[in-house]
């Protein structure tokens, strides 16, 4: 299964899905709704913090800067420098004038995508995705929809290797796959095979769900044992009750 | 074999859509390797469509998204879960209307390309020649003006559009039609989205657009829906003429288990031999 679940025994790694998830939910609203614009880059600190103590600091770096940085560069430059909102006001540096609103949009936005990034991989860097989708099912996930992210979850890396095994045939065979808008018909012996594989598949995928009974009434039991504490139930709903006081407080602040 | 049930999720519909998905995911990195100026991330979502009909369409393309941010490649996807949904909604009615299974004459195609892209350099060229005037109020120019000061423009876009719908899109002209519209609407869905959210930019090779739209005064928000109607209906109708082509060489067998392709086999006549590509 490619996900990108990072083995650990960390108090992160070992807390219930659903804690760790309301925890997202409160950092998230809290990225967007808090006033201040410093605050995304401090509460990804935290974030980075908790990463460290998790020992999955490195993946989560790398990733957030992979996924990023060229936004990051194309605002600055696009919003930020280039075209800032008209009635800006001027920033001298040397040569070139900034504009203080097109810096402090570019600022803002990047870093509450930075944050929410972090969040949101933070999450699935100490949490096993069937763990995740195992806790949401028992709180009313259609299983059937767990089940789909499950299996996609598991059959990507093959679907992406073959691939892989599909364009080295065609070229091998002489394929043309550079040039000209006319390639974009090349696209068919290269996409078909794959799509043709899959359907032959889904028959047979169909057959093994009947017959392990998959679509028939009544409970299931599964393999997965998730440990919850009455601690964490408490923490959950305070969570849930700060995401309700946030939203509360920015109506108030608006009206 | 008999799979329906009182649920829409039958164990054929579970089946596919996790392979749908995981085609979108394959498609979309195999692009990326040739380099094309397409992003092709929802070739299994309209395939589904196809097959299964709206429904089962939008539950694949929603979660296609939300897989892409479990797998970590790319964790913000899961703001552009509604457009992937809406596309699949589209695709869905679109093959419950048999546009995967006809096929249009060449010239046909032409046309509706050609037409396609004539109102799409329109709708640019008004865009781009926009002013504002002493109110700060957004000027449009009027269409028979730009109509006559620059005939060129439109001559080439209508000549490309012929070109590309008669050399490209061939004998599946209705599913890009329906193609070119999904993707119109989809700009639409996911301006927003990539305005608010992204800051209108997202890092890749369509910031260069949404920088040209930007020079000539436009806002975010706007210069997003320009960048998305001009970038995503090619991407919408390359997707929807693979899927054309590929159900058009699919085995009877295979086709007899989907209830959407099979409600319209009987549009195509049983002696016509199958177009091979």
């Amino acid at each position: 299964m490619q996900s990108a679940y990072i083995p650990g025994t960390s108090l992160l790694h070992r807390l219930h899905p659903l804690t760790k998830l309301a925890g997202a939910a409160l950092v998230i609203t809290a990225i967007y709704l808090l006033p201040w614009p410093l605050a995304p880059l401090v509460l990804f600190g935290g974030l980075l913090g908790l990463a460290y103590l998790s020992g999955v600091a490195g993946p989560f770096l790398r990733t957030a800067l992979r996924v990023l940085l060229p936004i990051t560069i194309s605002l600055f430059l696009i919003q930020g420098l280039l075209f800032p909102p008209p009635s800006a006001t001027p920033l001298p540096l040397g040569p070139i004038t900034l504009r203080r609103e097109g810096l402090v949009f570019a600022f803002v936005t990047s870093t509450r995508l930075l944050a929410f990034t972090g969040t949101l991989l933070l999450l699935l860097e100490t949490t096993h995705p069937a763990d995740l989708v195992f806790a949401l099912t028992q709180r009313g996930l259609p299983s059937s929809i767990g089940y789909i992210l499950l299996v996609a979850l598991q059959i990507v890396p093959n679907m992406t290797a073959r691939a892989t095994d599909v364009l080295e045939a065609q070229r091998s065979r002489g394929l043309e796959t550079q040039g000209g808008v006319r390639r974009v018909r090349a696209l068919v012996p290269l996409v078909g095979p794959l799509i043709v594989g899959a359907l032959v598949d889904v028959e047979e995928r169909a057959m093994a769900l009947e017959s392990r009974a998959y679509t028939a009434p009544g409970p299931k039991t599964s393999l997965r044992e998730l440990v919850d504490t009455f601690s964490q139930r408490v923490a959950r709903w305070l969570m849930l009750l700060g995401i309700a006081a946030l939203i509360a407080w920015r109506i108030v602040m608006a009206l | 074999m008999n799979t329906t049930r009182r649920s829409g999720l039958n164990s054929t519909a579970l089946a596919l859509i996790p392979l749908a998905i995981a085609i979108n995911i394959a498609v979309g990195q195999l692009v990326a390797v040739l380099k094309l100026p397409v992003y092709l991330d929802s070739i299994g979502t309209v395939l589904t469509g196809a097959l299964l009909g709206p429904w089962i369409a939008m539950i694949t393309g929603a979660l296609s998204n939300i897989i892409w941010t479990l797998l970590g490649i790319n964790p913000p996807a899961i703001w552009f879960a509604p457009v992937a949904a809406v596309i699949g909604i589209i695709a869905g009615f679109a093959g419950r209307a048999g546009v995967f299974q006809r096929a249009s004459p060449r010239w046909l195609s032409a046309i509706i390309v050609g037409i396609f892209l004539f109102a799409l350099a329109l709708f640019v060229m008004s865009f781009v020649n926009s002013t504002t005037d002493a109110q700060g109020n957004l000027v449009i120019p009027n269409a028979a003006d730009l109509l006559s000061q620059q005939p060129i423009v439109f001559i080439v876009a209508f000549v490309a559009g012929l070109a590309l719908g008669y050399y490209v899109l061939q004998n599946a002209g209705y599913a890009g039609l329906v193609g070119l519209l999904n993707g119109v609407i989809a700009a639409i869905i996911s301006a927003p989205i990539a305005a608010y959210v992204f800051g209108g930019v997202t890092g890749g090779g369509t910031d260069a657009l949404v920088a040209a739209f930007r020079a000539s005064g436009a806002g975010i928000l706007a210069s997003n829906l320009a960048q998305g109607t001009v970038s995503d209906p090619f991407d919408k109708m390359t997707s929807y003429m693979l899927v054309y082509l590929i159900i058009q060489a699919l085995p009877r067998r295979v086709l007899q288990l989907f209830p959407n392709a099979r409600a319209t086999e009987q549009l195509r006549p049983a002696s016509e031999p199958v177009t091979s590509h």
